[in-house]
């Protein structure tokens, strides 16, 4: 009896100060800046963290949610700011007192795995991969395919559309793409981060889509071209606006990007998608980065503003080695304006504004 | 009725009727002990691949190929694992030790009671989401809030404390009244008798369900990604986004790169050893506080 009536405090007493060890031993390394949202500019926010720290910056924890859910999360000010490729609305901007800019160009890919099919020189149309997503194509040996491929001895497999199963950014971008070249599609299912497909299954974010895709015979998906690239995953030419199959590619991303009507767009939401060109690649967009407008912690905010600095001016190894497209000069400016909405009583938070 | 008077026809077809139902129970062990069988080959398989000195050493990276590992999401675990534990234990031993002891079977106690089974079955989730309404969202100047580690911790607290309420009160309603009657016959007060008699001699089972409750709350998911949000690097500051190890799991397994795949499947290992480990010690314990 006198044994286990001490026990218990004892126990107490030694996990207590285990923990406190434990917790004084790393407190020095804490996260000064949490951001939240897209995963399609996720591996190049990652990889610019990565090395801004390493050059003694600031440190970033930025968690890939989904677009909808960076969006949420940044107006319910859980985190110091939100991502999103779907810019949001000017009222809900101004509703949330929220200021938006683009950090970064990226474009969505088409990525398939055909058995027997070298998926990198199958020719697809926007109208053929809308009609996938809508149910109306449904094997791979479909007459219309075969006559975009002479020579390609598609097999007689069913087509398993992939789409986002969370409220997605690329889905905004894709189904924006879609329904700018295929009718029906525009009409019944339409653009949005959130749509209701007709066919196929869902799989949350972009790694999901591109793992679905992966393990299913037939499988098409849509994923940001990093995400292709690092999966090793086949990814079709896709007709252009002008006509042209192209292969997605840097340079194709590339000339899309450099018709961006960036000093007409409200917000800084310049489309770039199905721009004419012959070497255009069709799907192209910025991604978002949105800010309070009120931030509670100043400081973190000036944080984040100083990590976008040094990502539009050294960020650029990271954005050519994953394959994303960087802002133009003239565009990072206009985003820098744009912090300057960004107020801590009545100064701005950037020490660039004057 | 005499032996005789069983029919040997009838006997024989319920002989076989039982032969025949005993096959399926063996049938249905079978089936789950194979797929259990399963899971736990191929975890170890796919663990033991992504495993490595590394793991245990180095913080995880998002890039792959910088030796990254799951030591940040190792010790994040352990701390909001052990607050958590250090939160809910005492309040599930309190209300365990009310309901058995002192509540009884009362109106207030049944009420408790029933509480408590509501939400020792509740969604992990439903606990994340509600401590995220209220930690995490800020709703003052003053309550800064955002995802924390402590969020983290209070959650799997509340996860924690209605599992050990329910094994403490059990385990004390076993305590035989011989004990109580002999503490009150030399003069003890109810409280004196309920700390110094009733728990110490209830200690091992307490402590079997603190355990178990451990077990439970270490690998839960859900309730983490909406309070301690994750983090790539090393966060022991519990007013920020804290690793974990589940939700490296989660991160990670539907992350891009196969580097993270495997390191997602050594993480699943760690859990799975972690739980079988608490579940051995628990036991061993038991028995040997039972014995002595």
């Amino acid at each position: 009896m006198k044994m286990s009536k001490i026990m218990p405090r004892r126990m107490a007493i030694g996990a207590l100060a285990a923990i406190a060890a434990l917790a004084s031993a790393g407190a020095a390394f804490a996260d000064e800046i949490t951001g939240a949202g897209a995963t399609f500019p996720q591996p190049v926010y990652t990889r610019w963290a990565e090395q801004y720290a390493g050059q003694g910056g600031d440190t970033l924890n930025y968690q890939g949610i989904g677009s909808g859910a960076g969006v949420t999360q940044i107006i319910n000010r859980t985190v110091d700011f939100g991502a999103s490729d779907a810019p949001v609305a000017p009222e809900r901007l101004a509703s949330q007192n929220l200021v938006q800019f683009p950090a970064v160009i990226g474009a969505v890919v088409v990525a398939v795995n055909i058995p027997g099919v070298d998926g990198n020189a199958l020719k697809l149309t926007g109208p053929l991969v809308g009609d996938m997503y809508l149910g109306r194509l449904r094997m791979w040996n479909d007459a219309r395919i075969r006559a975009l491929n002479p020579g390609v001895n598609l097999p007689a497999v069913a087509i398993a559309p992939v789409y986002r199963a969370d409220s997605s950014g690329t889905t905004n971008i894709f189904t924006t793409y879609l329904s700018a070249v295929n009718l029906p599609f525009n009409t019944t299912i339409g653009a949005g981060s959130s749509v209701s497909f007709r066919a196929g299954i869902g799989a949350p974010g972009n790694a999901g889509v591109a793992g679905a895709v992966r393990n299913t015979r037939g499988g098409i998906g849509y994923v940001e071209y990093a995400y292709a690239t690092e999966n090793n995953m086949q990814t079709p030419m896709l007709q252009n606006r002008s006509g042209q199959f192209v292969r997605p590619s840097v340079q194709a991303f590339a000339a899309s990007a450099a018709q961006a009507p960036w000093a007409t767009a409200p917000n800084m939401a310049a489309s770039m998608i199905n721009t004419a060109g012959a070497a255009n690649w069709p799907i192209v967009s910025a991604t978002y980065i949105l800010l309070p407008k009120n931030p509670a912690d100043a400081e973190r905010s000036r944080k984040v503003m100083q990590f976008f600095d040094w990502a539009f001016r050294s960020g650029q190894g990271a954005v050519d080695a994953l394959h994303y497209i960087p802002l133009p000069a003239a565009v990072q400016n206009q985003a820098r304006q744009r912090w300057c909405q960004v107020r801590s009583g009545n100064a701005p938070v950037w020490n660039g504004c004057h | 009725m005499s032996i005789a008077a069983i029919n040997p026809a009838n006997y024989a077809r319920r002989r076989i009727f039982s032969a025949f139902m005993d096959m399926l129970c063996v049938l249905a062990a079978m089936v789950g002990l194979v797929l259990l069988a399963l899971i736990l080959l191929t975890l170890v398989q796919k663990g033991l691949e992504g495993m490595g000195l590394n793991v245990f050493t180095h913080a995880m990276r998002n890039t792959p190929g910088q030796g990254g590992g799951l030591a940040n999401a190792i010790v994040g675990s352990l701390i909001q694992t052990g607050i958590g534990a250090l939160i809910g234990a005492p309040l599930g031993i309190a209300v365990g030790v009310y309901l058995a002891e002192v509540g009884r079977t009362g109106r207030f106690a049944s009420v408790v009671r029933f509480v408590n089974d509501i939400l020792l079955s509740a969604p992990s989730i439903l606990i994340g989401l509600f401590v995220y309404e209220i930690l995490v969202v800020p709703h003052a100047p003053f309550l800064h809030g955002g995802f924390s580690g402590m969020a983290g911790a209070v959650a799997l607290a509340l996860l924690a404390m209605p599992v050990v309420a329910r094994t403490t009160e059990d385990i004390i309603k076993l305590v035989p009244d011989a004990f109580r009657e002999g503490s009150v016959a030399l003069g003890a007060r109810e409280s004196v008798t309920i700390i110094r008699v009733v728990i110490p001699a209830a200690f091992g089972g307490i402590l079997t369900g603190i355990l178990l409750a451990v077990a439970r709350i270490s690998g839960e998911t859900a309730p983490l990604i909406f309070t301690s949000f994750g983090s790539y690097g090393w966060s022991s500051d519990l007013w920020h986004p804290m690793a974990s190890l589940p939700i490296a799991i989660y991160r990670y397994a539907a992350g891009v790169y196969d580097e993270h795949h495997r390191l997602a499947w050594a993480g699943a290992l760690i859990i799975t050893v972690a739980v079988l480990m608490l579940n051995i010690v628990s036991r061993v314990s038991h028995y040997l506080i039972s014995k002595r």
